[in-house]
C-alpha cells in the first residue's frame, strides 16, 4: 500500500475532529476530548507510515495536483499536495507534538469550562499547519500559514477575560501581520516574474536554478518571503508577540513554540530554499538577522522573571540559531538548521509542559516565589531537566548534535557568527541554569503546596524526554543518515573537534556559573541585581523594544488614527450631514406643500401647467420666430 | 378670420378663468362645486360654437356637449352627495379643513 | 380697430351677443364677489341662462333647452338643496391665505393671457354648420345611429350616479 498516496489524510483527521468538537459545543466533554485526541493519534500513525514508506529505498517525491482551484484564461492555480523527505519529517514533528499536546491538556485543561472549544482550536491549529506543510504552492501555503496565524490568534486570546491575553492575541495577529506582507509581496512579485505565472514550490526551485529568474528579482523575492518567516518565527524586530503569547494556556505555548506556529517560518525558509541558495545578499540577511536574534533573546532570557517568558525568548534565541544556520547557505548547514528545528521541537515541548506542570501545581509563573519543588515533583523535574541539558547542548542530548551542527558549519564558513552563536549558547546554558535551580532546587520561596501532576500530564513528558535525549542520534559524526535522507545526498563532513570542545566549555561553563550564582546561592540574587543594575535593568525590560515600538509605532499610529477620526468626524461626516441637512429641508418644503389640501394641489396644478406652456410655446416660439 | 368665433372663444376663457379661480379659491364646498360647473360651462360653450365656426362644423359637438351636460349633472349629484355625508361626519363644509389627504 | 368695433355694434348679432356675454360674465363675477351663499346661486343660474341663450345664437336650440333643464333648473336647484341641508353660519370669511390667492389670481390672468395669445393668433378656416331645419331630429337621429353606445353607457352612468348619491348621501345608521 502506497501510504504516500494518501498522505492528504493526516491533516484530514485533526479538520474531522474540529468540525465535530465544534459541532458539539459544551456538551459530551469526555467523547469529545477522547475524539480529538483519537484525531491526532490517527494523524500521527498516518504520518509515521509514510515517513516508514519514505525510508526506503529510491523513494521518489509524489505530488498531486488535480484540485483546479481557480482558473483564469490559461493561468490556473492548483490545490493538492506533495510529499518530500522534508515535510514528511515535518509531518512526523507536528502529528507527534499535537498528540502529546493532546493528551497533556487532558490534564491541564481539566477544569475548564471551554475544554471542548479548546481541543477544537487545538485541532485546527493542527490541521492549519499540517495543510501547510502539505502545500504544493504558495497560494495554498499562504492560505494555511494565515489560517495557523487565526489560530494562534484563537489560542492565545483563549482566555479572553483576561485583559492581559486580549492584548497578546491582538498584538500576536498584528504583528506577525506585519511578515506576512512582506510574504505576500514576495509571491507578487514571484507571480510576475516566474515563468508561466507559476507558483509551485517545484517550479520555483527549478527557475531559481536554472536562472529563469534575473538576480535581483531573487534577492528581493527571498528577502520579502524571508520578512514573512520573521514575522512567524518571532526573529528581531518582529520578536516581541512571542513572549507576550504566553498569555495562552501552557500546552498551547508549547504547540506554538516546537510545531506549529514558529517553525511555520523556519520551513517557508526551508521550503523556499533554493531561492536563498542564489542570492548571497538574501543569504547574508538571514544569517544576521538569525544570528543576533539567538543572542539577543539568549540576554534578554537571563533577566526574565516569568517562567514562560524565559522559555519564550529561549525559543526566540533557539529559532535565531535555525535562521541562522539557514543563512550560511551550504547543503549541509540547512540540513542543520532542519536538525535543530527537529531536536528543538521535542525538548522545547518537553520544557514547556514541564513549566506548564508546574504552573499547575502551584499556580504561579514567577520563578523567585517558586523553589523546592524538585522534591515534590520528581518526574517533572528529572524531565525538565534532562530539557534544560538538551537545550544547553550538553552531550550526549539532542541539543548538543544539533547545535553542534550549526556551530561546526558556522565555524567553517562564517567564523563571525560561530562565536555569535557560541556566546550565545553559553547564555543559553546560564539562563536554563538559572530557570532550573531557582525552580526546583533550595527552600521555597512562598507559601505554596505542590504536587506532582497526573499521569495524562506526566506521560508525554517522559515520552519528550526520552525523544531529547537520543533524537539526536539519527545525525551525529559517524552518522550522517538524517543529511542524507533529507538531502538525497551526503551533506558532508560535519565533525570539529574544536567545535565540540567549545561548544561543550560554553555549555557546561553557562550550567556551572549559574549553579553557582543560583543553586549553590554562592551569591543572591540581590547581590547580581545590585551590582549590574543598569545592564539587569535592560535585560529585564527586554531591551525596551516593546516601549520602542509603543512610541515609536504604535502612538505615531495613534495620533494619526486620531487625526483621522477627527477627519472622518467632521469633514467627511459634515459633508454628509450638510447634504441630508439639504435633503431634509427640501423634504419639509415637499412636506409643508403636501398640506392635504386640494385647493393647493389644484393651484401648484395650474402653475405647472403655465410653466409648462410657457417653457413648451415659449421655445418654439423664440426658436421659429 | 371671424370676429365673432373669436367672441365665443375668447368668452368661454373668461368663464374657465373665473371658474377656476372660484374653484381654487372658495371656502365653502358648495361654491367649490359651482365653479367646477362654471369651468364645465366654459366647455361646452367652446364645444357648440366649434360647432358652427369651427373648421369642421359638425353637429357633433352639440352632441359631445349633450354627454358633458349629462356627466356634469351626474358629477354635481355625486359632489353634493360626498358634501353631505362630509358634512354629517365632520360638522363643516369649508375646505379648509378637509385634509384627511395630509396623513 | 375703431371700424371693427363700429362693424361690431352695428350687427344685430353682435349686440345681442354682447347683450348675453354680459349677462354670462357679470354672473360669474358676482358668484365670486357675493358672501352669501344662495345669492351666489342665484348669480350663477343667470349665467347658465345667458348661456342658453348664447347657444340659441349658435344654432343648438336642442342643448339650449338642456341647458336651462338641467342646469338652470335641475343643478342650481341641487346646489340650494345642498346648502340647505348644511349649515353656512360661518359666512365666507376673509381670505387668510394671502399668498394662495395672489398666486392664484396671476395663475387665473397669466392662464387667460395665454388662451388670449392662443386664440387670437389662432387662424380657423371657419366653415358654416348645416344644422337643418329641425335641429332636435338632427341631434337624434346621430345620438341614435352614430353615437347610440356613449349614449347607452350615459343610462348607464347615471343609474350608478343614482345609486351612489343616494348611497353616499344616507344616514350611516341605518
Amino acid at each position: 500500500m502506497e501510504f504516500t498516496h494518501y498522505a492528504w489524510l493526516i491533516p484530514v483527521f485533526p479538520l474531522l475532529a474540529f468540525l465535530v468538537l465544534t459541532a458539539l459545543g459544551r456538551q459530551m466533554k469526555g467523547i469529545a476530548t477522547g475524539f480529538s485526541i483519537l484525531a491526532a493519534a490517527a494523524a500521527f500513525i498516518m504520518a509515521v507510515l509514510v515517513f516508514t514508506e519514505r525510508l526506503g529505498e529510491n523513494v521518489v517525491d509524489y505530488t498531486w495536483d488535480g484540485f483546479k482551484w481557480i482558473g483564469i484564461g490559461d493561468f490556473a492555480i492548483q490545490m493538492g499536495y506533495e510529499v518530500n523527505n522534508l515535510n514528511t519529517l515535518m509531518l512526523v514533528i507536528v502529528t507527534l507534538v499535537s498528540l502529546l499536546v493532546n493528551v497533556y491538556s487532558l490534564g491541564y485543561m481539566k477544569d475548564d469550562e471551554r475544554i471542548n472549544t479548546f481541543f477544537a482550536y487545538v485541532s485546527l491549529f493542527t490541521f492549519s499547519m499540517l495543510g501547510l506543510v502539505l502545500s504544493i504552492n504558495l497560494v495554498q501555503f499562504f492560505i494555511f500559514w494565515e489560517l495557523v496565524g487565526v489560530c494562534s490568534f484563537l489560542l492565545v486570546g483563549f482566555w479572553y477575560t483576561k485583559p492581559a491575553a486580549r492584548a497578546a492575541a491582538k498584538k500576536a495577529f498584528i504583528v506577525t501581520r506585519i511578515g506576512d506582507v512582506g510574504l505576500f509581496i514576495g509571491m507578487l512579485l514571484l507571480f510576475w516574474n516566474m515563468p508561466g505565472n507559476s507558483l509551485e514550490f517545484s517550479a520555483i526551485h527549478n527557475a531559481a536554478h536554472t536562472g529563469a529568474l534575473s538576480a535581483n528579482v531573487i534577492t528581493a523575492a527571498a528577502i520579502l518571503v524571508f520578512i514573512g518567516a520573521v514575522g512567524k518565527s518571532g526573529q528581531f524586530p518582529l520578536h516581541t508577540w512571542l513572549p507576550d503569547a504566553m498569555e495562552g494556556p501552557t500546552p498551547i505555548s508549547a504547540l506554538i513554540h516546537a510545531a506549529t506556529m514558529v517553525a511555520a517560518g523556519v520551513y517557508l525558509v526551508a521550503r523556499t530554499f533554493p531561492l536563498f541558495e542564489e542570492s548571497q545578499a538574501a543569504l547574508t540577511t538571514v544569517a544576521i538577522v538569525g544570528g543576533f536574534t539567538a543572542i539577543f533573546a539568549a540576554t534578554i532570557a537571563l533577566a526574565q522573571n516569568d517562567i514562560k517568558r524565559i522559555l519564550a525568548y529561549s525559543t526566540v534565541s533557539q529559532l535565531g540559531y535555525m535562521m541562522l544556520a539557514m543563512g550560511i547557505g551550504t547543503m549541509s548547514s540547512y540540513t542543520a538548521g532542519m536538525f535543530h528545528l527537529y531536536t528543538h521541537a521535542f525538548f522545547k515541548a518537553l520544557l514547556f509542559l514541564g513549566a506548564g506542570s508546574v504552573i499547575h501545581a502551584v499556580n504561579e509563573q514567577d520563578i523567585r516565589k517558586m523553589g523546592g519543588l524538585g522534591s515534590k515533583m520528581k518526574i517533572t523535574m528529572i524531565t525538565f531537566a534532562i530539557g534544560t541539558l538538551a537545550l544547553s547542548g550538553i552531550v550526549p542530548f539532542a541539543g548538543f548534535w544539533s547545535k553542534d551542527a550549526i556551530l561546526t558549519e558556522a565555524y567553517h564558513n562564517v567564523p563571525v557568527l560561530f562565536w555569535v552563536a557560541l556566546v550565545a549558547a553559553f547564555f543559553t546554558a546560564l539562563y536554563m541554569a538559572r530557570l532550573f535551580f531557582l525552580v526546583f532546587t533550595g527552600k521555597p520561596r512562598s507559601d505554596m503546596h505542590p504536587h506532582e501532576s497526573p499521569a495524562v500530564m506526566t506521560l508525554p513528558l517522559l515520552v519528550l524526554a526520552v525523544l531529547a535525549i537520543i533524537a539526536g542520534f539519527v545525525y551525529f559524526p559517524g552518522n550522517a543518515w538524517f543529511g542524507e535522507w533529507l538531502l538525497g545526498e551526503s551533506p558532508g563532513e560535519h565533525a570539529d573537534m574544536t567545535v565540540m570542545i567549545l561548544s561543550t566549555v560554553a555549555g557546561v561553563g553557562g550550567l556551572l556559573i549559574g549553579w553557582l550564582l543560583y543553586g549553590r546561592r554562592t551569591f543572591t540574587e540581590d547581590w547580581v541585581e545590585a551590582r549590574a543594575l543598569p545592564a539587569y535593568q535592560l535585560l529585564n525590560r527586554k531591551y525596551y523594544i516593546d516601549e520602542l515600538y509603543d512610541n515609536g509605532v504604535v502612538k505615531p499610529l495613534r495620533g494619526i488614527g486620531y487625526l483621522l477620526d477627527w477627519f472622518d468626524r467632521y469633514i467627511v461626516d459634515g459633508a454628509v450631514k450638510v447634504l441630508s441637512g439639504v435633503m431634509t429641508g427640501t423634504g419639509r418644503i415637499g412636506l409643508r406643500m403636501q398640506n392635504g389640501q386640494l385647493q393647493a394641489y389644484g393651484l401648484i396644478g395650474v402653475v405647472g401647467l403655465l410653466i409648462l406652456i410657457v417653457a413648451v410655446v415659449g421655445r418654439r416660439y423664440f426658436h421659429v420666430g | 378670420m371671424d370676429n365673432i368665433a373669436n367672441s365665443y372663444f375668447l368668452l368661454a376663457a373668461i368663464l374657465f378663468c373665473v371658474g377656476l379661480y372660484g374653484a381654487l379659491s372658495k371656502r365653502n364646498a358648495v361654491i367649490v362645486l359651482l365653479s367646477v360647473e362654471l369651468m364645465l360651462n366654459a366647455v361646452n360653450l367652446n364645444l357648440i360654437a366649434f360647432a358652427k365656426y369651427g373648421p369642421v362644423p359638425s353637429i357633433t359637438g352639440q352632441i359631445f356637449s349633450l354627454f358633458t351636460i349629462t356627466v356634469a349633472a351626474a358629477e354635481a349629484a355625486i359632489g353634493i352627495a360626498i358634501l353631505i355625508a362630509l358634512y354629517r361626519n365632520k360638522g363643516t363644509t369649508d375646505v379648509l379643513e378637509m385634509n384627511a389627504m395630509k396623513k | 380697430m375703431l371700424d371693427n368695433i363700429l362693424d361690431f355694434l352695428t350687427s344685430a348679432e353682435s349686440l345681442l351677443f354682447l347683450v348675453f356675454a354680459m349677462v354670462v360674465i357679470s354672473g360669474a363675477i358676482l358668484m365670486l364677489s357675493y358672501t352669501k351663499v344662495v345669492h351666489m346661486v342665484v348669480a350663477l343660474a343667470f349665467t347658465f341662462l345667458g348661456l342658453a341663450a348664447l347657444y340659441v345664437m349658435l344654432d343648438a336650440e336642442f342643448v339650449a333647452f338642456v341647458q336651462v333643464l338641467i342646469y338652470a333648473g335641475a343643478v342650481s336647484i341641487l346646489m340650494i338643496f345642498g346648502i340647505m341641508m348644511t349649515r353656512h353660519d360661518k359666512q365666507e370669511e376673509e381670505p387668510r391665505r394671502p399668498w394662495h390667492n395672489g398666486l392664484l389670481l396671476g395663475g387665473s390672468v397669466a392662464l387667460f393671457g395665454i388662451l388670449f395669445f392662443a386664440i387670437q393668433s389662432a387662424n380657423f378656416e371657419s366653415g358654416t354648420l348645416d344644422a337643418g331645419v329641425d335641429n332636435t331630429k338632427a341631434i337624434g337621429e346621430q345620438l341614435f345611429t352614430r353615437h347610440v353606445i356613449p349614449f347607452e353607457l350615459m343610462s348607464v352612468l347615471l343609474t350608478v350616479t343614482f345609486i351612489g348619491a343616494i348611497i353616499l348621501a344616507k344616514r350611516e345608521e341605518d
